[in-house]
């Protein structure tokens, strides 16, 4: 404001103020000009306060909501691919569109519904393998420590280690932050708190800095001090409710089954599911070596025990210290103390690793996580294959609206966004419709995976998949048909020069193509990972396992015989046996072995088992050299290798030879034939049987397979009877032999929904392709009918592109399948060789689904009345 | 026959600017109203009154020069356009037309 204008009265300050805010933009500097005007109009009429009060009243009165704003409209509207007007145009004729070619709308979003919601569902599951193991906070920084045992072909890694490793490794190794050990708690699994009693298998004894180094932190207790003393005891939150349901279970006493009392000194959350670290309780590891090393004769204690690889141990190192190295400085700190194992070296595995890969850090998990994937991958594909070739094999028909708008001024541009928010309404409804159907199908999904898969919108990650997912699946299918509907000319369209089988057709072949080609080696795949796993599950495993029963006797074991002579009078009961393991999936190793032959620094490892004398029978084992224990003391000095052993071990004649398993120098009296006593994915390993009646902890009995539930009623019996206060639990090996398989078993069934699903979107593509030629071609059918062609002549004709394409397919896609079944079997031992009649079979199934497909509409086109389809022009 | 409803407010509006022939803007406008027909009205509702009736194409309007009365702020400026001028004559025409039919003794029943 100048100085001339100072005697000039001012309307209240405040009022002009809000006026500037509120009043709408474009018509500001007139209102203001005018009420100004106004306001000294009334100042010198009727006085400042009349003034005043007039001003406001009519600030009010052109303040929102009474303001009416002035549109403000450019002269001539601007040139804007995406003004508000086109765009409600352009979605408009979309669904008029829609709704007009109803059948291909339908298959199309059909189509895209179920792409859509069964490859985010893949998506989804491989999201939770990829986060296992990865929500701590310092995952980048913690290793797991492995060993690498034993030379040649028993060489091994094992993921526990020496308890001392880990207290030398923080002293020394300046690298190393911290380190939690876990050992498995054998010790102590009845928990009684007053009435009630439960028989904990998940428990386990750890350094406090389990709960610092990981994300689990305490929710009740002292963090600085989980433990306060050796009687302490750290529960999950669904455990402390089982025993005090809502009171504070801090201080609460639980009694474990030796009378000894734990006080419960922490609480932390339940595990989430994609922790690879797991348990129920932990109890602190101090009172195992306490139990372990009080009473020792052979003055060994926690710092001194380099034998003992039972511990799981993790490191937590610097922020950004190199790996390298540090294993050896570990593998030089373990030499000092125990020099004798010179075939031992250290690895460290990354935390997030563990899930995925091996030990050895080849891979594991990841490979059905790529496979899937790669299947996610291809189903969202052929989603988009289908969806670009029935827009452009149908873009003749929108031709003529193409033209019309360029002639009346529509740039190309305008034209490509036209069809691009075309197919992102297409889009939007098929991705309401797939989260719907991906709701509905997760329980089902959940139980096939065997995963707890929850889809929480509130969680960003969801819609980092579905976002991503979408919007390439979107990209993909709609800049194509775009290109390809804006770029007709509109003079020879308009005169119907593009022939409905030229245009486009070429590229269209190719994505046809590409469709049977993944058809054809999921197909393949599929019979060929059925066929693995059934190779896998009916092999020759080298001992009888059917209708036998098993468990660990625990103090039944000491009236074995007394519960073996009651056993065998029970109708039901054929036979019974022991040993210390289970046969199935045999535990523990050793290298602590010696043979005349063996060679300086060579460490043969192998499975120990301590078996009774009617054990080989029992199981129908076949010796082949030598013979079995028979029950006689100098048993404890014989010893049965398996048949990898002696090859291993390189012994010529084996029988009578000396062999010295740990401190038992003793002689071999037999050779067992090789049997399996782990996965198929493992080469059978070396395995030595020895006599040791107070090791056979582990019962096997075996029914004639028909009063199996009457063996089981009196098994408890006895059962009750030793270990009044232990839950029976039993296992059927042929049930503990399939869960070894479990995770193959699923991925396989996975494996086969999910294969069978993207052939038949597929076919749903062909389906409509063909459709739509056999509508285009009516009236050359017609034309043909009338000259005298048959209906096999016209189906024929109708097929035979087809055909011919999914011919190719063929060619394709076969060397892919057995480049990538190859790849998978590799992960087996003992793997079926690929066959050619899987490929022919494949194949033929191919051209029987596209004959069968296609053949539908070629049928129908060829039986119709010429008179109809040549009556119209 | 009308091709635009407009509104009794509107059509004085409307009028004024007719009568004050290219020198109609807000002040102007309501003063104007207010001298001939004693309505106080805010100038709220003239504003959205010429707005509204150039919407409908009854008025165009221009930004006027600047001028130093106003803390140098513009002057919106409003005109009639043929079809505002039309639509006046229309009803001038229908009203003449409507008063004809009025037979002569109501006239004299209420006291005219």
């Amino acid at each position: 404001m100048n100085k001339s204008n100072r005697d000039v009265p001012r309307p209240p300050h405040w009022a002009e103020r809000l006026l500037g805010w509120l009043h709408p933009l474009a018509t500001l500097e007139e209102v203001q000009g005018d009420l100004d005007e106004l306001y000294r109009y009334w100042y010198f009429r009727a006085g400042k306060r009349q003034a005043s009060f007039r001003y406001v009243l009519n600030v009010v009165s052109v303040l929102p909501p009474f303001v009416r704003s002035r549109s403000t409209q450019p002269e001539y509207s601007q040139f804007s691919l995406l003004h508000p007007d086109m765009i409600r145009n352009y979605v408009k004729i979309a669904w008029r569109n829609l709704v007009k070619s109803r059948f291909y709308s339908l298959i199309n979003i059909t189509g895209l519904t179920a792409c859509l919601a069964v490859g985010l569902l893949i998506l989804l599951w491989v999201q939770d393998e990829r986060s296992f193991d990865r929500f701590h906070r310092q995952s980048a920084n913690i290793y797991r420590l492995q060993n690498r045992v034993g030379t040649g072909s028993s060489q091994q890694i094992w993921t526990t280690t020496v308890a001392p490793i880990a207290n030398f490794a923080k002293r020394e190794v300046p690298e190393v932050k911290e380190a939690v050990r876990l050992a498995y708690n054998g010790a102590y699994t009845l928990f009684k708190y007053k009435d009630k009693t439960f028989n904990e298998e998940n428990t386990s004894f750890t350094d406090p800095s389990l709960f610092s180094v990981f994300d689990f932190d305490l929710i009740q207790g002292n963090p600085a001090n989980p433990f306060p003393d050796n009687n302490a005891i750290v529960l999950t939150e669904t455990t402390a409710k089982r025993y005090f349901g809502d009171d504070n279970p801090i201080g609460k006493i639980v009694t474990a089954n030796d009378k000894s009392a734990f006080t419960v000194s922490g609480i932390i959350r339940d595990f989430p599911k994609n922790s690879t670290i797991q348990g129920d309780m932990f109890l602190p590891i101090s009172r195992l070596f306490k139990n372990m090393y009080a009473n020792s004769k052979d003055g060994k204690n926690m710092d001194s025990d380099f034998s003992q690889f039972s511990y799981d141990t993790y490191l937590l190192l610097q922020p950004g210290s190199p790996v390298n190295g540090l294993a050896d400085k570990l593998r030089n700190i373990h030499l000092r103390n125990k020099p004798d194992d010179t075939d031992l070296t250290y690895l460290l595995q990354p935390l997030p690793d563990m899930h995925l890969y091996k030990a050895d850090g080849t891979n594991g998990g990841i490979e059905t996580v790529r496979m899937f994937s790669v299947i996610a991958l291809l189903i969202l594909v052929i989603a988009c294959i289908n969806y670009v070739n029935l827009s452009t094999a149908r873009s003749m028909l929108r031709s003529k609206e193409v033209s019309m708008r360029k002639i009346v001024g529509a740039a190309r541009l305008q034209l490509f966004m036209q069809f691009l928010i075309e197919t992102t309404l297409l889009f939007s409804l098929a991705t309401v419709l797939a989260i719907g159907l991906m709701y509905g199908l997760l329980p089902m999904y959940n139980q096939l995976s065997g995963k707890d898969l929850v889809i929480n919108f509130s969680d960003y990650r969801i819609w980092q998949i579905i976002g991503l997912t979408i919007l390439g699946t979107l990209i993909a299918s709609s800049i194509y048909p775009a290109l390809l509907l804006s770029s007709f000319e509109p003079l020879k369209a308009l005169k119907g020069n593009i022939s409905a089988r030229l245009s486009g057709a070429l590229f269209r072949k190719v994505l046809v193509v590409i469709q049977f080609a993944v058809s054809v080696i999921l197909i393949a795949s599929t019979f060929i990972i059925s066929n693995q796993l059934q190779y896998i599950r009916s092999k020759e495993l080298g001992y009888d396992k059917t209708h036998v029963l098993g468990f660990f006797m625990r103090d039944m074991g000491k009236h074995y015989d007394a519960v073996k002579a009651e056993l065998l009078h029970q109708p039901g009961v054929a036979a019974v046996t022991r040993a210390s393991s289970n046969i199935v999936s045999l535990g523990g190793q050793t290298g602590d072995n010696e043979w005349d032959g063996k060679e300086q620094g060579e460490t043969m490892m192998m499975r120990p088992v301590a078996i009774d004398k009617d054990f080989i029978p029992f199981f129908k084992m076949k010796l082949q050299n030598g013979a079995n224990f028979t029950g006689a003391v100098s048993d404890s000095m014989h010893f049965i290798l398996n048949e990898t052993a002696v090859k291993a071990a390189r012994i010529k004649n084996p029988i009578g030879k000396r062999f010295k398993l740990w401190k038992t120098n003793g002689t071999i009296i037999g050779v067992v034939k090789d049997f399996h006593f782990a996965s198929m994915r493992k080469k059978i390993e070396p395995a030595i049987f020895y006599y040791n009646p107070t090791q056979l902890g582990a019962i096997y009995i075996k029914t004639t397979g028909k009063d199996a539930e009457q063996v089981i009623a009196s098994a408890q019996r006895s059962w009750k009877q030793y270990n009044a206060d232990y839950p029976f639990t039993y296992t059927f090996l042929d049930d503990s032999f399939n869960n070894l398989y479990k995770s193959e078993q699923k991925t396989g069934v996975l494996f086969n929904i999910f294969a069978t699903i993207a052939i038949l979107i597929s076919c749903l593509g062909l389906f409509g392709l063909a459709t739509y030629t056999a509508q285009v071609r009516t009236r050359e059918i017609g034309v043909r009918k009338v000259l005298g062609a048959t209906v096999t002549g016209i189906i024929q004709l109708l097929a035979k592109d087809f055909i011919k394409l999914v011919l190719i397919a063929i060619v394709v896609g076969v060397p892919v399948a057995w480049y990538a079944m190859s790849q998978w079997l590799h992960d087996f031992a003992y793997r079926i060789d690929i066959q050619w009649w899987v490929f022919a079979l494949a194949g033929l199934l191919a051209v029987g689904i596209a004959l069968l497909t296609v053949s539908f509409q070629a049928v129908k086109a060829a039986l119709m009345n010429p008179v109809k389809s040549l009556r119209s022009d | 026959m009308r091709r635009t409803y407009l509104g009794e407010f509107e059509e004085i509006v409307l009028l004024m600017v007719a009568i004050l022939d290219g020198e109609a803007y807000g002040v102007a406008v309501s003063q104007e109203i207010e001298q001939h027909t004693g309505r106080l009205v805010t100038f709220g509702t003239v504003h959205n009154t010429l707005i509204r009736l150039e919407e409908k194409g009854f008025v165009i309007s221009r930004l006027g020069g600047a001028t130093t009365e106003r803390g140098g702020r513009r002057k919106r400026l409003f005109t009639v356009t043929a079809l505002g001028n039309r639509a006046l004559q229309d009803i001038q025409q229908l009203r003449n037309q409507l008063w004809q039919l009025l037979p002569p003794a109501t006239l004299k029943l209420s006291g005219l």
